[in-house]
């Protein structure tokens, strides 16, 4: 290798460096303070506790049947609401459901299921404080 | 694509995860550390089960290292015709005797971005199967169990870690990036040092 290339390739190296480390630097930093502000769910907290209640969480990628049991509310409700059988549809993303049944209107199956699952959704059952030791 | 994988892996499981796994460990561009986060909380869920998962996943992206080594060493021949006479070769390929153990280990879990090429080299480099495989299990264990435990510690929320461990790991790579370009430069600026003109 010539010593013009050898500089070029420390020069390339060291821009290339730079620039992924400003990159990734702020990124990181960034879901490293989304990180912080959240706190895992207790371990091993029973059933009822496990169950979710952010309809935020809920993704394009999701199934009617994983959205179901993660938010304890029967598929078939879920179903009857989108207005779409489930015959067939039990394994597909809520996008692919968008893209097959509502194509005009993108994001429209995400934003039915949400409101779905919020009138819906069983009560959790109350906390109950814990008494203090003696 | 991500997304594409994560409604597969609900639907199919443990077997989709370990082509997953097996796939990325040979060098398709998949994203490994984000399914590996998001299979813990799904875990959690109780969508699959995390003994059985685990191993599946475990073994695959095992497999698929031992492969990626098996590439490398098998396009050996080829490639020190081309190079085994110039220094620079024999630098990298002693320097990557005394420091493999320690890029293998790191690349499984750290710097996965560069896992695979450090795969080739060492098989190339003619670095010793048995070690391999030791820093290959070890780091693909902290990976695999690791990671996914986090997924599974923040069940629905695993975005979070997945975003966190993804950024840090550009970092890391861009780090490494960087600190050779620093080595390399300061090797060249040193006074002594053969600027080497040759064609190599």
């Amino acid at each position: 290798m010539t010593a013009s290339r050898q500089r070029a390739l420390i020069i390339s190296l060291i821009i290339i460096g730079m620039v992924i480390v400003g990159f990734f630097g702020l990124r990181t930093l960034h879901a490293f303070r989304e990180f912080r502000g959240h706190r895992p769910p207790p371990p091993f907290a029973p059933d009822a506790a496990q169950v979710e209640t952010d309809v935020d969480l809920i993704r394009d990628w999701m199934t009617i049947s994983y959205i179901s049991r993660t938010y304890h509310v029967p598929s078939k409700i879920l179903f009857d609401a989108l207005g779409i059988p489930s015959r067939g549809n039990e394994e597909k993303s809520l996008a692919q459901l968008n893209e097959k049944y509502s194509p005009k209107t993108p994001g429209i199956i995400v934003e039915v299921v949400k409101a779905t699952i919020l009138a819906n959704q069983p009560p959790l059952p109350p906390v109950t404080a814990i008494p203090p030791q003696p | 694509m991500s997304e594409f994988l994560l409604t597969q892996i609900i639907n199919y499981g443990a077997p989709i995860l370990g082509l997953i796994v097996f796939i990325g460990a040979i060098g398709a561009p998949l994203p490994g550390t984000l399914i590996v986060v998001a299979v813990g909380a799904f875990c959690r869920q109780g969508f699959l089960s995390w003994p059985i998962t685990g191993l599946v996943a475990f073994i695959c992206v095992v497999l698929g290292d031992g492969l990626s080594y098996s590439m490398g060493y098998y396009a050996r021949e080829s490639i020190l015709r081309r190079f085994s006479a110039s220094t620079q070769w024999t630098q990298a390929e002693k320097s990557f005797q005394n420091w493999g153990g320690m890029s293998v280990f790191l690349t499984r879990f750290l710097i996965t971005g560069i896992a695979v090429p450090v795969n080739l080299l060492a098989g190339t480099g003619s670095f010793p199967f048995k070690r391999f495989m030791i820093y290959d299990v070890l780091g693909e264990a902290i990976w695999i169990f690791g990671y996914g435990g986090l997924g599974y510690l923040f069940g629905t929320q695993w975005e979070v870690v997945s975003d966190f461990i993804s950024n840090f790991g550009g970092l890391m790579l861009g780090l490494v990036v960087l600190v050779a370009g620093f080595l390399l430069a300061r090797r060249w600026l040193r006074p002594n040092s053969a600027r080497t003109d040759d064609t190599t």
